[in-house]
């Protein structure tokens, strides 16, 4: 068959059209249903054939039940199997089809001691064999390995672990790359734009009009690199990524409408992602005492906590902070993304405290 | 006045050299690294080195680490910052490396010609010119505790003693807060008088007022 063949078009409303390729592919997609239904049909038909034999040959002992076994016993199995398949792949998949073959088996033997006339129960001893093989078999999946199913989903909570930690630091790595490009980019004209306007400036001191509109612009210039600079910083605060973060909290620190007091005490570097999620929540902490607490100082503590990174921020303010609330839901998210936790103590009267945890090791 | 630049975006180098070289500021060399920038200080004793903080190889504060190195190795080089951001405590390390000589500007300073080149004058002869945004960071946040040695100023005086941190001559000064050049001289010899200061150059003296101040606001 030419590979060309396989793409080709199923001949639609073509009758009497040449046995292709086309419709060899077509004929195979008969259901299991169907095949059943078939073999059903010729089992039952093979049954009444005996039968009718057995009554034409002056009937006697009626030994046509044996082919009646014969032929249902494959039926039967295969139904079983097939139900016991619909359980999802793994162990437990496993069990169901041994427990589906021995109970058609367990069936089977008392059928036969039925139907051969009764007498001493012989069955007991293999559907004995096949109890104590299938108890066995359960007791394994259940308890000795987890089950296929638990099996999945510790699989897939791994692999989704690693992806989103993977998704997160290639968001950080992103991030630190756009305030670099601002920097390089679009800042580093606008700096360059307002050198050129000033240089023009001095030239048309005897235009003051002039002057004065590129003096204008200039302004315009710089205002436009402020709102840059704020930009960027947060995007990705240039001291974080080049000094880390006790050096960025301490500026955070500084930078506060408050009196803030920073202990940071860190044997190592975290991971960047760890490291800009922790810088975020002191900010938007920072940002909460000044705008809530009534001008009360707040304290920073950031610490290694055997393999956490935590975070703390206390404020002697009034308390009653809302932790539904847009900032510090955000910040849950940030943290919760990692995989970390955030607590809020905000008793009324008593101060807030802000407490992220986030785990260092992945 | 001689003057150095280490910067890697050829745009602004190009724009920052033009300019001084319009006002008869003599550019001798230009570099685009840290490695580079100890090596033109070396091989040309200049007096002044304008710095971008970004940097190859690192592109973090290259600039402000090879800063330091040159003034460890270079004591009387003077060592102007421009940057595309204030951080006080890339300030604060240039600062702690000696007795003025010290500025930190946001590169669009460059924009206002005269007051750029007062400033490149000024850090040259061993004054200082720290941005009004890095003084703002290190003036209205501290906690009362930090704020100690400066207890004795009254607000207006600390008001000057900021603007003169900028760098600020006391003309500008003047026309900052409204007041006439006479009422500044007056609290600048009060701030002098309580911060303890010895009398003599006038100049040196707003060098080690500007550096308590810098220190009382923890940051030197």
């Amino acid at each position: 068959m030419h590979a060309d063949d396989l793409h080709a078009p199923i001949p639609q409303g073509v009758a009497g059209a040449p046995a292709g390729p086309a419709l060899e592919r077509v004929a195979p997609r008969v259901g299991w249903g169907a095949a059943m239904a078939l073999e059903t049909a010729v089992s039952a038909l093979l049954a009444f054939a005996a039968t009718l034999v057995w009554a034409l040959t002056g009937s006697g002992y009626f030994w046509p039940m044996w082919v009646w076994l014969g032929l249902a016993l494959p039926l039967a199995m295969q139904a079983a199997v097939r139900r016991a398949l619909r359980e999802p792949a793994g162990r437990r998949r496993g069990l169901a089809v041994h427990g589906a073959v021995a109970a058609v088996m367990a069936s089977l033997e008392v059928l036969v001691w039925l139907m051969s006339g009764l007498g001493y129960f012989w069955p007991i001893w293999p559907v004995l064999g096949f109890s104590v093989a299938l108890a066995t078999h359960a007791w394994v999946v259940l308890r000795l390995a987890p089950g296929g199913r638990e099996e999945e989903l510790v699989e897939r909570v791994d692999v989704l672990t690693r992806t989103r930690r993977g998704a997160l630091d290639v968001q950080a790595a992103e991030l630190r790359r756009i305030e670099r490009d601002l920097h390089d980019g679009a800042q580093a004209r606008l700096v360059a734009l307002s050198m050129h306007l000033g240089r023009a400036e001095e030239r048309l001191s005897d235009n003051p009009e002039a002057a004065d509109l590129v003096r204008q612009a200039r302004g315009e210039a710089s205002a436009a690199i402020a709102e840059l600079r704020d930009l960027s910083r947060g995007i990705s605060p240039p001291v974080l990524a080049d000094r880390g973060l006790a050096a960025a909290v301490e500026a955070l620190g500084r930078r506060a409408a408050i009196p803030v007091t920073v202990d940071v005490e860190l044997d190592r570097r975290p991971l960047p992602v760890i490291e800009t999620a922790a810088y975020f929540v002191v900010a938007e902490a920072l940002t909460n005492v000044a705008k809530h607490a009534g001008g009360a100082a707040a304290r920073v503590a950031v610490r290694m906590h055997a393999d956490d990174l935590v975070v703390q921020v206390a404020d002697d303010g009034p308390g009653g902070a809302d932790p539904a609330g847009g900032g510090l839901s955000g910040l849950r998210h940030r943290v919760e993304a990692l995989d970390g936790e955030l607590a809020v103590a905000s008793p009324a009267g008593r101060g807030t405290t802000i407490r992220a945890e986030l785990p260092c090791v992945s | 006045m001689r003057v150095v630049i280490a910067e890697d975006q050829a745009l602004l180098r190009e724009g920052i050299v033009a300019l001084l070289r319009e006002h008869d500021v003599d550019v001798v060399a230009q570099a685009e690294d840290g490695p580079g920038l100890l090596r033109i200080i070396a091989g040309h004793k200049p007096d002044l080195a304008i710095v971008d903080v970004r940097l190859p190889p690192t592109f973090t504060d290259e600039g402000v680490r090879a800063s330091i190195e040159a003034r460890s190795r270079h004591p009387g080089v003077g060592i102007l910052i421009l940057s595309q951001y204030v951080e006080p405590v890339y300030t604060a390390e240039l600062l702690a490396t000696g007795e003025g000589g010290i500025g930190y500007l946001l590169k669009e300073r460059a924009g206002d010609v005269p007051a750029f080149l007062d400033a490149v004058r000024r850090v040259a002869a061993g004054g200082t010119a720290l941005d009004r945004e890095v003084v703002a960071e290190l003036v209205h946040t501290r906690s009362a505790d930090s704020d100690r040695a400066l207890d004795p100023l009254s607000p207006r005086e600390r008001e000057v003693l900021g603007l003169m941190a900028e760098g600020r001559t006391n003309a500008g000064i003047a026309r900052a807060m409204v007041v006439t050049h006479g009422g500044v001289e007056k609290h600048i010899s009060n701030i002098f008088s309580k911060l303890d200061l010895p009398a003599g150059d006038d100049d040196h003296r707003r060098v080690l007022a500007v550096l308590a101040f810098l220190r009382a606001t923890g940051s030197a």
